[in-house]
């Protein structure tokens, strides 16, 4: 039997890399953090350029089960943490759905966000992403911002102000919040809406919510200073001259503040227009930064930043994602907006204005499909509820929607009518005594069992999706035999502990970015470039390297200091992620830094196809990254009926199977060949030649042999003239 | 201490004279070089010289070259009966001699003209040299060996012999005195007779070895008790080749392809954990290794470990392996004496060498009176406290180091302490405890007003909630009565009994009135609270009114139906309005009851 104790390891190298920094050296320390051994030989200020708050959460959690002996490794609670903050996520959801509709919607949008696909790709165990406490942070800002609009409280605004610093703190996100909330106000005043909760509410927020924001040293001054926070500084101008205007409504004749009011809110509107246009013309306000327009403009990414295009979460979103991601919760939740516009009130505005933008956006990326999830949840929690309210309550009272606020506002006040709750749903006199109007029992019963059908299909699929495609870390890969039994191929692993293991401590190792925070984390071992893809010329020179020829590559290396190269190479067992299939990004990166030496249709046949086979082109037969993924692949033989060195990834037996390497040598192979080390030699004593020695004529072609014998011992002259004698003729008598 | 080191020299001056008589008639010695250890026994018969005193010790000696990586020495009596007791072995100095020197504590004092059998055996570490040092990985290893041709000792050895056991029969060179004879894997010398004492002539072996040169470098123990029933063991283990250095390039193909491609490396080795192990886990600082097997076999527990890479010369790696025994089968105690009886070292891989092992023993949180007893020299640390899972003033930890152990080394560890049993109440009353005080607190805040202001009109709010649903549960049980009172009409429609229905009009008189005064006394309430809600209540009494009116009114018309006196079209007719009537009433109330 096979006993695996099975320890996750958080799937964030960096994140946990950071935790354990902020957990053994204290906050201050982590603040001060430069990183020696991301970047090399740039650096990284760590403590000045991540947000803070995944870290300093894992951290205080690990210290208070520390403060009471609770002696967990702040690997287990890293661990652990995004699984915690979904259940919060969870109850926070509800609490949002509850504002916006009834505590039944509130538990079905609370059940929605535990399992759906979309939402567990942040939240399993193992995960420790900003994202995963950055959902729950934005879900209870918003449940804040509802309440505090629905209260005019300010004590509820402070809350939320509060819990907006956090989610500052977790992830760049918020700026998602301070867009959403100043819209959310500013539909309300075109609504007609404003009322003095909208300007406690708002007013209060803003100012809180900024010198909060601005605390978090990542954060800075940009609140105030570029053009992604300027919306809300705009709204915020426009509520104070709309509160203004309604201030001097009571003081004059209708007449006189209608010709004001249209003056005053142009003229304001007008204003915050030209002076944000100024100061970013005069460099006050930073313009909106590249990956800000990637969201409007889908197509610019490609143009402009390769490096972000080449990012698979950065793609736009396709159908089947959507299906996968929310299954059918992405059908039943425009019946939910729709319920929600047609009775609307001051925070169902705030629900539509948030579904629209995140479905905009999760259309634009991949990754913003995350803040789509949850306002998914929520409203098709309330598209079902309503259904199964209208069809599943038989004798039950249904309980009208409350349509103005202020009759559930009475409820909300009193507590002591919380309890009572359970009262309302009475058994109704005259309801016994009517006869069912309207709707068979039939009727009920198919579309009830309908509906159930279909969350159970959506739990069936919540349930595959989740194992299959999101609880095995990416770094194991398991295969299946037809047997059923599982294989597990741990080559990451190997490899990088193999390097943790078995390399000089300091030594630098040059890999694609995607695997730069796992050579940190899991090798702990300095990288060139990683995940946080900063400083796009570094990588672009990594991409030069990668995708020279040997030589070239190697002086940039030498200038890099680099001692190991790590390559992922899926040809053996058919990965498809591997560095080869993402090779041509390479090229695109590094042709963008070096336009004269890298140029993306060299590696194209003249047809313009990417081959690794004989008809590929053949700078791509030679350069560096061809060359160490196929080093000694053409002796190999994966199976009888395929020719040796046969690449089982692209399906092409490969075009340069005589691969010599002069600068470097193999280091280390994993088992299945997934990943491959290199090692960069250094430069040899005496330049050993790459070609024959000339030949000239000085040295005669045949070695001279001496014709002496041991009889004739005299002296012999070169080209002496012999004396060759005729033979004489046989004489024969005819 | 100087009182002892004056024993001591006491002791070896009495040793040295009277060793002056001993003579070793015969010595057979083999060294067993198969593996990455040196192992030498020697059969020694040890005679006193006839004339002289008895000796009760002999001195055993080693030569200086060897002599700093003897892991382990141990020395038998070989006697008539199968029966081998260890002897007792104390280090000693020979003054003006080089080498370590041992005294051994023979049982019975030897006299005078008597012989006696010893075997001795020793095991050393680190003296296969690799030689080359560096090889590729197509290469095989070689090693050196230097030693003594003759056994070291300070006595006269009539006669000698010496065999070397080597790893294969591919043998470079050897050292030839005497004209040894060699089969196969074995090298054959001697005999020599006569040799002086403390002679010493090199013998060096250079052969290919090609056994794993696995070295753990440095191995932490922890011994964690738990009273509660469970021991969980620990093993931080470093590990590292120490044969040849890999040269030049690590070929994967060449490793899969070619069966003798890195034939020195190490893929797998197989750890025995003890039988009751359970709950084993392998792991490193990046998580599960997952290429390792257990089997469970009736007196063990086999693990096969496979490090995530294979080894070769000069790689190293580091694991952590763990486990969980069942305590009844290393914890005795009697009354408040306990005693923990533990391998200080266990099972790693065959011919195992440890160089350094720390070994950390967790006793429960108020353990005293600790006191170690160990089959050989341990040096311990001062002990610290650790702190864990519901610690108040920490467990105390017994730290132990070792260098240089081998698998001799695998023998029990006695811990003998004490502990009140009172203690082990102290974890689950702790639980206990801050639950208590968690829901006490809990209790005290709900029950209790903590707000600062005091807000009558909330009060007043609730007091209205609270007459409001009583009223509503009232208005309820009302509405009710009417249907029981058509329920009686009903009866009476079909059984025509008078008595019925009078019964129940008689009832439904006495209940509504009752519950009629009932509510007037909460709306009278309702008043005084100064609530609104009262003109409501007052609206729904009237209608009620109307409604019992409208109620009545059926029972008369059914009774004159039932006395013939109404057409049953009619009665029909009119039963008919006023039930439409009395819902219209009934759906008013209703909604008065929801605004409510």
């Amino acid at each position: 039997s096979i006993s695996v104790a099975f320890l996750v390891w958080p799937l964030n190298e960096f994140n946990y890399r950071s935790t354990h920094h902020l957990a053994s050296h204290g906050f201050y320390e982590f603040l001060n953090w430069f990183d020696e051994r991301a970047w090399y030989p740039l650096g990284r200020i760590v403590g000045g350029t991540v947000y803070p708050g995944l870290m300093v959460t894992a951290g205080l959690i690990h210290w208070i089960l520390n403060m009471l002996n609770v002696t967990v490794h702040i690997r287990d609670v890293c661990v652990f943490l995004a699984p915690v903050f979904s259940g919060l996520t969870a109850i926070s959801t509800f609490l949002l759905t509850r504002e916006l509709w009834n505590q039944g919607a509130g538990l079905l949008a609370a059940c929605f966000i535990a399992i759906v696909p979309g939402y567990i790709s942040r939240s399993v165990a193992g995960s420790f992403d900003n994202e995963g406490i950055a959902i729950f942070a934005l879900q209870f800002t918003y449940y804040l911002w509802v309440k505090s609009v629905k209260t005019g409280s300010v004590f509820w605004t402070i809350c939320c102000c509060l819990s907006y610093f956090y989610m500052v703190s977790a992830w760049g996100g918020y700026v998602f919040i301070i867009n959403l909330i100043p819209l959310h106000v500013f539909v309300l005043l075109l609504m007609q809406r404003y009322s003095r909760r909208v300007y406690i509410a708002y007013s209060t927020f803003y100012i809180v919510g900024l010198i909060l924001s601005m605390q978090i040293p990542f954060v800075g001054f940009q609140p105030i200073r570029t053009s992604e926070h300027m919306a809300a500084a705009g709204v915020f101008a426009l509520l104070q001259a709309y509160a203004f205007l309604q201030y001097l409504r009571d003081r004059l004749t209708k007449q006189e503040f209608q010709t004001l009011f249209f003056l005053g809110v142009s003229l304001a509107a007008g204003t915050v227009f030209l002076s944000v246009i100024y100061l970013t013309y005069t460099g006050y306000i930073a313009p909106w930064s590249g990956r800000f327009y990637s969201l409007w403009d889908t197509g610019y990414a490609k143009i402009h930043i390769p490096i972000i295009a080449s990012v698979s979460e950065h793609q736009p979103t396709t159908w089947v994602s959507f299906f996968f991601d929310l299954h059918i919760l992405v059908c039943t939740f425009p019946a939910g907006l729709w319920f929600c516009i047609k009775n609307i009130n001051d925070e169902r505005v705030f629900v539509a204005l948030y579904a629209i933008s995140a479905v905009y956006f999760a259309g634009v990326m991949v990754r913003l499909m995350l803040t789509l999830t949850p306002v998914v949840c929520m409203l098709s929690a309330i598209a079902f509820s309503n259904v199964f309210e209208r069809y599943l309550g038989d004798d039950m009272k249904r309980e009208n929607p409350p349509i103005e606020d202020s009759s559930d506002e009475d409820d909300k006040r009193n507590p002591g009518n919380l309890y009572d709750k359970a009262g309302k749903v009475r058994k109704h006199v005259s309801e016994q005594e009517k006869t069912e109007e309207g709707l068979g029992p039939n009727i009920k019963n198919i579309v009830t069992m309908l509906m159930l059908m279909l969350l159970m299909m959506f739990a069936v699929h919540c349930t595959w999706v989740t194992s299959n495609a999101y609880s095995s870390p990416s770094v194991v890969l398991a295969s299946y035999n037809h047997d059923g039994t599982r294989n597990i191929l741990d080559d990451f692993r190997e490899a990088y502990y193999w390097l943790r293991q078995n390399t000089d401590e300091h030594a630098r190792v040059m890999s694609w970015w995607d695997y730069g925070y796992q050579i940190a984390g899991m090798a702990n071992r300095t990288t060139l470039v990683d995940n946080n893809t900063w400083n796009n010329s570094h990588i672009a020179l990594v991409g030069k390297a990668m995708s020279s020829n040997e030589s070239a590559a190697y002086e940039i290396m030498r200038s890099l200091d680099v001692d190991y190269v790590l390559i992922i190479f899926g040809g053996v067992i058919g990965y498809s992620g591997d560095d080869i299939n993402k090779f041509l990004w390479m090229v695109r990166i590094a042709e963008g830094e070096h336009p004269k030496d890298i140029r993306e249709s060299d590696y194209f046949t003249p047809q313009g196809e990417f081959r690794v086979d004989k008809a590929g082109s053949p700078t791509l037969l030679n350069c560096l990254m061809y060359k160490m993924s196929y080093y000694r692949f053409g002796e190999m033989q994966l199976d009888f009926r395929t020719p040796p060195g046969f690449d089982r990834t692209r399906n092409a037996e490969i075009g340069n199977k005589d691969i010599k390497f002069k600068h470097l040598e193999e280091a280390f192979t994993s088992e299945h060949w997934l990943v491959r080390i290199y090692k960069v030699k250094q430069l040899d004593n005496r330049e050993t030649l790459d070609h024959k020695p000339r030949v000239t004529n000085i040295v005669p072609k045949q070695k001279y042999l001496s014709k002496k014998t041991s009889k004739r011992k005299r002296g012999y002259i070169k080209n002496k003239l012999i004396l060759k004698k005729g033979k004489r003729p046989n004489r024969k008598t005819v | 201490m100087a009182g002892l080191s004056c024993r001591l020299l006491l002791l070896c001056l009495a040793a040295a004279g009277a060793s002056a008589d001993l003579v070793l008639e015969e010595v057979r010695r083999s060294l067993d070089l198969s593996t990455h250890l040196a192992k030498i026994s020697a059969e020694l018969s040890l005679a006193n010289a006839p004339g002289g005193a008895a000796a009760s010790t002999f001195l055993l000696a080693l030569e200086p070259g060897l002599e700093p990586r003897l892991a382990h020495l141990g020395v038998q009596v070989k006697g008539e009966e199968e029966e081998e007791n260890a002897l007792e072995v104390k280090e000693t100095k020979v003054k003006g001699k080089s080498g370590k020197f041992f005294s051994v504590k023979l049982p019975s004092p030897l006299a005078p003209g008597a012989k006696v059998r010893v075997s001795v055996e020793m095991v050393f570490t680190h003296v296969l040299q690799p030689y080359p040092t560096h090889i590729t990985q197509s290469e095989k290893q070689f090693v050196v060996f230097e030693g003594n041709h003759y056994f070291y000792s300070p006595y006269v050895t009539k006669t000698q012999t010496t065999r070397v056991k080597l790893a294969s029969r591919n043998v470079e060179s050897y050292t030839k005195l005497g004209n040894p004879s060699r089969t196969e894997d074995t090298i054959e010398y001697g005999p020599f007779k006569d040799i002086p004492p403390y002679s010493q002539d090199t013998l060096k072996v250079h052969y290919e070895n090609n056994s794993p040169f696995l070295t753990i470098t440095s191995m932490t123990r922890v011994i964690e008790v738990s009273h509660w029933g469970n021991i969980a063991v620990e093993e931080t283990v470093d590990l590292k080749h120490t044969g040849a250095v890999l040269k030049g390039p690590f070929s994967r193909y060449d490793y899969q392809r070619q069966p003798d491609s890195g034939i020195s490396s190490v893929k797998s080795f197989k750890t025995i954990l003890p039988a009751a192990a359970q709950d084993v886990y392998y792991r490193d600082e990046i998580g599960n290794i997952s290429t390792s097997h257990l089997l469970v076999l009736d007196d063990s527990v086999e693990m096969e470990i496979r490090p995530r890479f294979p080894l070769f010369g000069g790689w190293k790696t580091h694991y952590i392996i763990g486990y969980n025994l069942p305590s009844y089968e290393y914890l005795y105690n009697l009354g408040d004496q306990y005693a923990l009886k533990m391998r200080f070292v266990d099972h790693v891989f065959d011919e195992q060498v440890t160089d350094s092992l720390t070994v950390k023993i967790v006793l429960p949180e108020g353990a005293k009176n600790i006191h170690v007893d160990s089959p050989y020299e341990i040096n311990r640390a001062s002990d610290e406290l650790h702190y864990t899972y519901l610690d108040t003033f920490g467990r105390p930890v017994i730290v132990a180091h070792k260098s240089n152990l081998v698998e001799q080394h695998i023998q029990d560890i006695v811990v003998h302490y004490t502990f009140n049993k009172i203690l082990m109440l102290q974890e689950p009353l702790l639980v206990v405890g801050a639950f208590y005080i968690l829901f006490f607190t809990v209790i005290v805040y709900v029950r209790l007003d903590f707000s600062i202001t005091k807000d009558p009109a909330a009060e007043a709010r609730m007091k209205v909630a609270c007459i409001t649903e009583q009223v509503l549960t009232l208005v309820n049980k009302r509405l009710g009565l009417y249907r029981h009172f058509d329920e009686a009409v009903n009866k009476y429609k079909q059984s025509r009994d008078i008595s019925t229905l009078n019964s129940g009009k008689k009832s439904l008189e006495m209940e509504h009135k009752a519950l009629t005064n009932e509510i007037a006394s909460l709306q009278s309430k309702l008043k005084t609270e100064g609530s609104d809600l009262c003109d409501k209540v007052s609206e729904i009494q009237k209608l009620d009114g109307q409604v019992k009116e409208l109620v009545l009114k059926s029972s008369v018309e059914a009774e004159r139906l039932v006395a013939g006196k109404l057409k049953k079209d009619t009665y029909i007719e009119n039963e008919k309005m006023h039930s439409n009537k009395r819902q219209d009433l009934v759906s008013k109330i209703d909604n008065i009851l929801d605004a409510l």
